[in-house]
């Protein structure tokens, strides 16, 4: 029997050590100010932590992990930026760019890093070119201009094409550029199409779309860092545990962006909030039945109806700032100090009181405080910091997954069978 | 700022000019330019409303325990039994030749995860239930039936002999967030001393969506 409880216990300790690493980054009172400067941000993260070459070299699993982290933010704020130009919202529009900057120069440093720094400036060209076409695509929407549109489309699809070519030149042919010019293609593709949806206020289509670009583009940095390394060290890279972290991350860091999508769409119609709430419960319903599979129907069950009570709360709150209700915000809050207080409760107990308890409640809180903070931001259009907060969560998310495989490790793999299976009888099937 | 290189910056201006210029637009009515706006619109139409009545998903959907196995490219058609672990720390093998068994603490298929299942290939008598398994081929279809009468279609990507001494567990066991299915069971070299074969073959399969 799998020790299930062990695996509980792990995942506390986890959760605290992710709070343990951000909490410094989510501490409301110690706020950098709106509009930061480049690289602000980016001091926190490990990505340009190891980017910047002052930390040793990161392992093949390390790089992509940051390739997915980037490229999958990359994916949402390409679609928030054109959507922000569809919408007409010019200072939500200058957030979405800067932020689209930063994540460029963070996707430099690391490329540079990987593949050595004139790879790193090569390819920023590229991406510059690209969210420049996209750009270019959105303004065609806008206007509802479809020769501009088409201009734009047969430019980024030249911009995928040479994405490709400079993949398998800088891999020295490790990646062909078919492979690497197919995958930017479809990225580019949903990017508009979601576009196209969006203005065309089908919202439930341009939300589904929108996850499944920034799932494709998540999972194209196991391509990306496996060409920068050798396929020894590349083999690493396709390990079950590597995998597994990978595909946590992505729901984890989904979930966030999701709710944060959500909490924008108080602001908007009906139809819109609607579609955002689909996808948002598609991605619980996705986690659930993940853990579930690991931790047992049981527990699954136990974790979706705790999940669904965080999510009442994150947007009970956005509710009360929409409707600028004082009275529900401070209620609001509470409940969700109090849903925090309950669930890190109900792991103790799971755990019969051996984690820490108010570790655990810190680290739902801060989860909790970096979506509260964002809609605080986002109500008064203080998008600087709406954003801002925004990477924080994004990143605390994807710590947390990181460590989550690691517990899975530690707990679930010494229960696995050991060895073959003795599943034949008498020889009578062997071969001369 | 808006720091998109000199190309997207001219853009930039001229979206701005034409924003300027037809802002009652109805693609205009959503978003952040309208953020105070919202909050006096007619609340029938409101995000706000919406997120008031959101339902966040709180059931969780228990997938069926498999209970039959049919495999048409080698005419399998089996119950399957549960299996767990022996005291030793091995995976459980099907009580009988003919029947195929799943392992019940690994994941039910269609869930995420790698569910497994296990049959022999022989007894002292003749062919057992995977006696076959080897001949499967990538493209060849594998059917499992839950205990609801609902099914999963799984797909083979690809057949291969492990000596038992290294025996994938990571591959066949760790936990994946993608359903996946592996069949397992014995070849190679029939060890006669110790009445088993050395090596196990494994049917990796994927979910046919």
């Amino acid at each position: 029997m799998r020790s299930r409880t062990g695996l509980v216990t792990l995942v506390i300790f986890v959760l605290v050590g992710a709070v343990a690493c951000t909490h410094d980054t989510v501490d409301t009172s110690g706020l950098p100010a709106a509009s930061p400067a480049a690289g602000d941000d980016a001091t926190s993260t490990p990505v340009t932590t190891a980017a910047a070459g002052a930390a040793p070299k990161a392992s093949p699993e390390q790089l992509q992990a940051q390739f997915d982290q980037l490229l999958g933010r990359h994916a949402l704020l390409a679609v928030r930026l054109m959507r922000s130009v569809v919408m007409a919202a010019p200072d939500f529009r200058q957030a979405a760019v800067a932020s689209l900057q930063e994540n460029t120069d963070a996707l430099r440093q690391l490329v540079g890093s990987a593949y050595g720094s004139t790879q790193g400036e090569r390819f920023q060209q590229l991406w510059q070119r690209r969210a420049d076409d996209l750009f270019s695509y959105a303004n065609g929407v806008a206007a509802d201009d479809a020769s501009a549109q088409q201009s734009a489309r047969a430019a980024l699809m030249a911009d995928a094409d040479a994405y490709g070519s400079w993949l398998a030149g800088a891999s020295k042919g490790r990646a062909r550029a078919s492979d690497g010019a197919a995958g930017a293609r479809t990225n580019v593709e949903e990017l508009m199409q979601q576009l196209d949806a969006y203005a065309a206020h089908d919202y439930n289509k341009a939300y589904q779309i929108e996850r499944e670009a920034y799932e494709h583009m998540f999972t194209a940095g196991a391509p990306l860092a496996k060409a920068s390394v050798t396929t020894k060290a590349a083999a690493g890279l396709d390990s079950p545990p590597n995998k597994l972290r990978s595909a946590f991350a992505m729901l984890l860091g989904e979930h966030m962006e999701l709710i944060i999508d959500a909490q924008r769409a108080t602001f908007a119609g009906s139809p819109e909030f609607k579609a955002v709430g689909a996808q948002t419960n598609a991605n619980s319903t996705a986690l659930a039945q993940g853990l579930g599979a690991i931790v047992g129907p049981k527990k699954g069950a136990e974790f979706q109806s705790a999940w669904a009570d965080h999510v009442t709360g994150l947007m009970a709150y956005s509710t009360a700032v929409a409707g600028k209700d004082q009275a529900a915000k401070d209620t609001a809050e509470q409940k969700l100090h109090s849903f925090a207080v309950t669930l890190a409760a109900y792991f103790s107990g799971v755990v019969r009181n051996q984690a820490a308890f108010v570790p655990l409640t810190g680290a739902v809180t801060a989860h909790d405080e970096h979506l509260i903070e964002q809609v605080n931001a986002y109500a008064v259009k203080d998008y600087a910091r709406a954003q801002q907060m925004e990477l924080h969560g994004y990143e605390q998310m994807l710590g947390v997954a990181d460590t989550l495989v690691d517990a899975i490790q530690q707990t679930v793999k010494p229960g696995l069978p050991v060895g073959g299976s003795q599943t034949g009888g008498g020889g009578t099937a062997r071969r001369p | 700022m808006i720091t998109l290189s000199r190309r997207g910056l001219a853009a930039a201006v001229a979206a701005l000019a034409l924003l300027a210029s037809c802002s009652s637009s109805g693609a205009q009515q959503a978003g952040p330019s309208t953020t105070a706006a919202a909050h006096t619109t007619d609340g029938a139409a409101s995000g706000l409303d919406a997120a008031r009545g959101f339902q966040p998903v709180r059931n969780y959907q228990a997938t069926p325990v498999p209970v039959r196995l049919e495999i048409p490219r080698i005419h399998v058609a089996s119950p399957l039994e549960r299996l767990g672990r022996a005291a030793d720390g091995t995976v459980e093998v099907p009580s009988r030749w003919e029947v195929a068994g799943w392992y019940a603490l690994g994941p039910r298929p269609g869930d995420p995860g790698s569910a497994v299942i296990l049959g022999h290939v022989d007894s002292k008598r003749g062919p057992a239930v995977f006696y076959r398994l080897r001949e499967l081929r990538p493209g060849d279809e594998i059917d499992i039936t839950r205990a609801d009468r609902s099914s999963a279609r799984f797909v083979v990507e690809r057949t291969a002999m492990y000596d038992k001494r290294r025996f994938p567990t990571d591959e066949v066991y760790y936990p994946t967030l993608v359903p996946a299915l592996r069949l397992v069971t014995c070849g190679g070299q029939f060890d006669f001393t110790t009445g088993h074969y050395r090596s196990n073959i494994i049917v990796f399969a994927t979910i046919r969506t």
